[in-house]
């Protein structure tokens, strides 16, 4: 991490936690090129025998929860012990990756947010109709604004992954074997408010999404709460079993 | 500034069973400390302990002065180097060196400076490293760190003995540059002996011993000298280790010789050596014995 040079005790969790955005971005910059690319050129390819009617960067968006649920557990499960011993803090860890989680979460959206508004245009070029599949319809997203509108919460919904991510990345190291097991009340819980967000067809496990009958109903500014109250509940708990977190004994 | 280390009333438990009971200890800043047990006796716990790698059951451990847990200006100079290191595989070698960064007071220029001397190839992953190639890294870093505490806990597995040298000269010469404490965690305790001023042996999670070095040698002797004559001295006394090469005999004795025996080993032309660290460590800490 050739960005730590010099370093000062009081912000080096601030320092870190804005590097590692970088680093992520560098150890997957060719699959994120290739999303990228295959966002763009997928429909062309595609438009030679079908018609084009969904929005190909609906998809990359939300493989992009995924994989932001991906760094954010993958990056915490190493950087524990790689961290710890060279004299970091739990606490400062903890600091370090919320940096990491916001920055990411708030560059991942803005690149989605810009590919859809970009792929709006490219639709438009070619006569082609960007909507989504919601609930086995294909829905048009609509007006200008209303494209907008559903690009601007992605930051909120990736930043809530990548602490899921996290959750599961602490509970898994901690409890080596069993931690994973976080997974079953976690992944319904934000599957289902990312679902009732969209109104879409589940994008993963739809099994994980059964919790979308209770909420399917509720306003979009009532899910969007629902999304920032489980976030700060993520936040809490990943804080928590990350700040009292042992090293793991080195096996021969 | 150097680092002293307080253990009071420590015990860290793993499940129901105890990793280290009741420990007291204290080390004085600006030594190098042998940290010696068999394998399962605790010293890689008590190691973590002091490092916060993991906190205790129960118990206070203090370094510097001031509790260790979670505590930054203290743990960013506190190393624990562990076997093969604490890397992310999938980083290159200068990366890996480069982590080390998150400590104030790490040299980086020094880390390069011992990687050209040890000839770690910089561009390769850490995963691709041997496994001598990686604990010579975890060493590197180690020493760069540049700390106030550095500990190595079987640092040197995998390393070839021309590399085992040149890391402990190293560590001295990094010790008289900028004395600070150190303490190694060691199996190799007769290649280690002559660099260590104080000795602690940990014996089924309790510490068995803390002495200087010259303590444990007065604890017992060798005789060398014509075979007869040996074994007429140490008739009656323990003994901890014997060699033959042809009339001559050595016989390391877990005995400390009085006066009377001295003088009829000299009248025998018995040579009187101090004993060796490690027939006195495999004595002490032998299934049975109690430590006394």
């Amino acid at each position: 991490m050739a960005a730590l040079a010099n370093l000062q005790l009081p912000t080096r969790r601030y320092a870190l936690g804005v590097s590692l955005p970088g680093e992520a971005l560098k150890y997957f910059r060719y699959w994120i090129l290739a999303a990228v690319a295959i966002s763009f050129l997928g429909p062309l390819a595609l438009s030679r025998y079908n018609d084009i009617d969904l929005s190909t960067w609906f998809y990359t968006a939300n493989v992009a929860k995924w994989f932001t649920a991906f760094i954010g557990g993958g990056f915490l499960a190493v950087l524990v012990p790689n961290m710890i011993a060279v004299g970091l803090t739990r606490r400062e860890l903890s600091v370090s990756m919320g940096i990491f989680g916001l920055l990411w979460s708030l560059s991942l959206g803005a690149v989605v947010f810009a590919g859809i508004a970009l792929e709006r245009a490219y639709y438009h070029a070619m006569g082609w109709s960007q909507g989504i599949d919601a609930n086995d319809v294909v829905a048009p997203i609509g007006s200008w604004s209303e494209t907008l509108g559903f690009a601007a919460v992605y930051p909120l919904v990736y930043l809530v992954y990548f602490t899921a991510g996290a959750l599961i990345g602490a509970a898994s190291y901690r409890w080596e074997g069993t931690g994973w097991l976080l997974l079953v009340p976690v992944i319904p819980i934000v599957f289902s408010l990312d679902n009732a967000l969209y109104n879409t067809e589940p994008f993963g496990p739809g099994w994980a999404g059964f919790l979308g009958g209770f909420i399917d109903d509720w306003g979009r500014g009532v899910v969007l709460a629902g999304i920032a109250l489980v976030l700060a509940g993520l936040a809490l708990a990943t804080h928590r079993i990350l700040t009292d977190i042992p090293l793991r004994s080195k096996k021969a | 500034m150097s680092f002293t280390v307080n253990l009071r009333d420590v015990t860290l438990k793993y499940g129901d069973s105890d990793a280290l009971a009741d420990v007291d200890l204290t080390l004085e800043a600006g030594k190098i400390y042998g940290l010696l047990g068999r394998n399962g006796a605790g010293k890689t716990s008590l190691l973590s302990l002091i490092a916060a790698f993991r906190k205790p059951t129960t118990g206070q451990i203090l370094v510097g002065g001031e509790p260790v847990w979670e505590n930054a200006p203290i743990v960013s100079r506190v190393a624990l180097i562990r076997e093969g290191g604490d890397f992310d595989d999938s980083d290159y070698v200068k990366a890996a060196i480069e982590t080390g960064q998150i400590r104030p007071g790490f040299d980086t220029d020094y880390a390069y400076k011992l990687a050209d001397r040890f000839e770690l190839p910089l561009k390769k992953r850490v995963r691709e490293l041997s496994r001598g190639k990686r604990s010579t890294l975890a060493a590197v870093c180690g020493l760069a760190a540049r700390a106030e505490l550095t500990m190595f806990d079987e640092v040197h597995l995998g390393m070839d003995a021309p590399t085992r040298d040149a890391f402990y000269k190293e560590l001295l010469a990094e010790y008289m540059d900028r004395q600070h404490t150190v303490i190694l965690s060691t199996h190799l305790i007769d290649e280690v002996a002559n660099y260590l001023e104080e000795v602690v042996i940990v014996d089924r999670g309790r510490i068995l011993r803390h002495e200087d070095v010259e303590t444990f040698q007065g604890m017992g002797a060798t005789l060398t000298g014509q075979a007869d004559a040996v074994d007429a001295v140490a008739a009656g006394l323990e003994v901890l280790a014997e060699q033959r090469l042809g009339g001559t005999k050595s016989v390391t004795v877990a005995t400390r010789l009085d006066a009377p025996t001295r003088e009829r080993a000299a009248a025998a032309g018995i040579e009187i050596g101090p004993v060796g660290l490690q027939d006195l460590f495999i004595h002490l800490t032998e299934p049975g014995k109690n430590g006394a």
